[in-house]
């Protein structure tokens, strides 16, 4: 009954309007500026242009020659030309003129691609069909040794004549900027309550309450608790007026599991809580604030909070990886737009899991503590 | 019957000892002064009482039971008036005192009673919905009081709770202590303020060095003074005033000049009251009236300590 009562007054901070209006205001705004300023950077769909690929054949093999001719038919049908190159022309010039899409040298010792980087997404596509036709001839290769029929069937294609399939599920639907930064700027937010949540016990020795609190017939757990339980709801709430803020006047898409995205976001306001408290705990006060600080700004920088981090890759990935704006802001994304419910669990356990060892640590230190 | 019994108790940290083998009793019904100047281990001895500090040694007892071993009740029996004013500003001063007093397990109609009734006790009736920071440092004082005496406590404890308000304030809270007594909550009281002790309190112990060195009735302590006199000399203006000559009167300890009272603390035994009066014509300073004060709690701390209280 006590937690419920301090986790109550917790509570009547809502009244606070300058403190309401800052909390709802501040990731409303920068959706809102976000949103505007980056539109042009986020589109739903990708335009593919015209591919157009240049290939020299000096292969003496006959059944390479042979399955590349029928490769190229194949491809013409599908709207991709693959043209043999002049005897004049110079192949690598013309892709690096921005002619053509790509370059292929076919040779006895293999198949070498040159992409144009100004046509990427195009580049990419042919690139794809030639390490499919690549891995199809090496496999009939092998087995044209033990049984020289049955390459021929691999290499006709069989039933199949795709080189490249789709796996990605829901491809029209793609965040644009405001659906991208509500998510990013409530995950942002919610981790800075890390700092607010440094600070809850804090104030309760600063404010002198701290000795009326223990001197009652309340344990340091229940004190704990209750503060903890109050800016878990308060938090949750600033949290949910934003998202329906942000989905009836910005129309941002949360996608068909908006329970479980509150579950992924309630999960981060958890961790949030338990990273300031246990810091509190852990650090001195100064020392912990400015840590914290460091946390927060590392991990939005790589966690994907000023702009989307898939392209991230070594030593960036890895610290990516640690970021907890990373995960939920992942889970987030396949969950709205991959339908991707599943990807939930991994940052719910991560969150959770973080939050019960900082908690754990606070509690025990603050236990071996005299007062709170 | 006693309702406080302290027993041994110490208090360490590290090295240092805070509190050092503590033994006093405080009867049902008193209003007991605890005396000591600052550091001298009278808030550790209270924050221990009120289990605010763990007991490194020795024993409390409430009501005859250990406050350890009972905590719970220990603290339901006890209110604390801290030193420092300990409210919620972003909170009304009828939320402030509700919310305290509902953590002693008093629940509807009977808290809001209680709340209503410990804010008409200190004169705040009418401000129950203001919140405090519109209040002055009286009333925060007195919302200070409220928010322990709803859970209606056996024991108060009030740490200094006079500390820098008005006159008026002051003569209010002095007339609640009062008041609360008569209803029969014992008070264990500090103050810097010796008029408030003498006032109000009906034994008085003193702490110095984490040590009681003394403790009793205001007459039995009076009583350990008797090799020391007070001569207060009014004079026309103390411009001329020189406190250094004056000390070097045979006999005088002690000189403080007040407005226009110079204070002398001297050795009962020596007959110097003819050489002060001599010393302050030579000075040019025109006397108005000699008086020879009885002993006051003040001399007594100063005797027993060396110092002055608000030291």
């Amino acid at each position: 009954m006590n937690i419920w009562r301090i986790a109550l007054k917790e509570l009547l901070t809502l009244r606070d309007v300058k403190m309401l209006v800052f909390m709802i205001a501040t990731p409303v705004l920068l959706v809102l500026i976000l949103g505007t300023i980056v539109a042009n950077g986020f589109h739903g769909s990708v335009a593919v242009g015209e591919i157009r690929v240049l290939y020299t054949n000096h292969s003496q093999e006959p059944i390479l020659a042979d399955s590349w001719n029928r490769f190229v038919e194949q491809s013409g049908r599908s709207g991709i030309a693959f043209e043999r190159v002049r005897a004049s022309a110079d192949g690598k010039l013309e892709v690096e003129n921005n002619r053509y899409v790509g370059y292929v040298e076919i040779s006895d010792t293999g198949i070498k691609y040159y992409g144009n980087s100004r046509s990427r997404v195009e580049s990419d596509i042919a690139q794809s069909m030639i390490t499919a036709f690549e891995d199809r001839y090496r496999l009939a290769s092998a087995v044209a040794k033990e049984d020289p029929e049955q390459a021929g069937v691999l290499l006709s294609g069989g039933e199949s004549t795709d080189h490249v399939s789709e796996t990605s599920v829901n491809g029209a639907r793609q965040p644009g900027a405001t659906d991208y930064y509500a998510i990013a700027m409530i995950t942002l937010i919610v981790l800075y309550g890390a700092m607010t949540a440094a600070q809850l016990i804090e104030t309760e020795r600063k404010r002198r309450t701290a000795v009326r609190l223990l001197a009652s017939p309340v344990t340091k757990a229940e004190i704990f608790a209750g503060k903890v339980a109050g800016n878990l709801l308060q938090n949750a709430i600033y949290i949910l007026v934003v998202v329906l803020i942000c989905k009836y006047m910005f129309n941002v898409y949360w996608g068909e599991h908006l329970g479980l995205v509150f579950l992924v976001l309630l999960s981060e306001i958890v961790f949030a809580l338990s990273l300031g408290l246990g810091f509190s705990y852990i650090f001195r006060e100064k020392a912990a604030g400015s840590i914290l600080m460091m946390i927060i700004q590392v991990g939005a920088f790589v966690g994907g909070s000023y702009f989307p981090v898939d392209a991230l890759s070594g030593f960036m990935r890895t610290v990516a990886d640690f970021s907890p704006l990373e995960w939920t802001n992942d889970a987030l994304l396949q969950i709205i737009y991959a339908d991707h419910a599943a990807a939930a669990v991994q940052a719910i356990s991560l969150n959770i899991g973080f939050s019960v060892l900082l908690l754990v640590a606070a509690l025990l230190i603050m236990k071996r503590r005299e007062g709170l | 019957m006693n309702i406080l019994e302290i027993d041994r108790l110490s208090k360490t940290f590290g090295d240092f000892v805070a509190v050092d083998q503590v033994s006093l009793s405080i009867g049902e019904g008193e209003i007991f002064g605890f005396l000591g100047a600052n550091g001298a281990g009278k808030s550790t001895t209270i924050h221990m009482i009120a289990s605010l500090l763990r007991i490194s040694k020795g024993e409390i007892r409430l009501l005859g039971k250990d406050i350890t071993k009972h905590a719970n009740f220990a603290k339901k029996n006890i209110g604390i008036v801290p030193q420092e004013i300990a409210i919620y500003e972003d909170m009304t001063a009828y939320e402030n005192v509700r919310f305290f007093a509902g953590l002693y397990g008093i629940r509807g109609s009977e808290l809001k009673e209680r709340t209503l009734e410990a804010l008409e006790f200190v004169g705040l009736g009418d401000k129950h919905a203001v919140y405090p920071k519109h209040f002055s440092g009286g009333m925060k004082r007195r919302l200070n009081i409220a928010c322990a005496i709803a859970h209606r406590p056996k024991l108060l404890i009030m740490d200094e709770p006079t500390v820098g308000i008005d006159p008026q304030s002051r003569n209010h809270i002095l007339n609640s202590v009062k008041k609360l007594n008569e209803m029969g909550c014992t008070i264990l009281y500090t103050s810097h303020y010796m008029e408030e002790v003498e006032e109000i309190c009906t034994r008085i112990a003193i702490i110095d060095h984490g040590k009681i060195i003394a403790q009793g009735t205001k007459k039995e302590l009076k009583a350990i003074v008797t090799d020391q006199k007070n001569i207060w000399i009014e004079v026309r203006s103390t411009e001329n005033a020189d406190p250094g000559k004056l000390r070097e009167i045979a006999g005088v300890k002690q000189v403080e000049i007040e407005d226009r009272v110079i204070k002398f603390t001297s050795d009962a035994g020596v007959n110097n009251l003819n050489k002060m009066i001599q010393q302050l014509m030579a000075d040019e300073i025109e006397i108005r009236s000699v008086e020879e004060q009885e002993p006051n709690l003040e001399s007594v701390f100063l005797t027993l300590t060396g110092r002055s209280l608000r030291d």
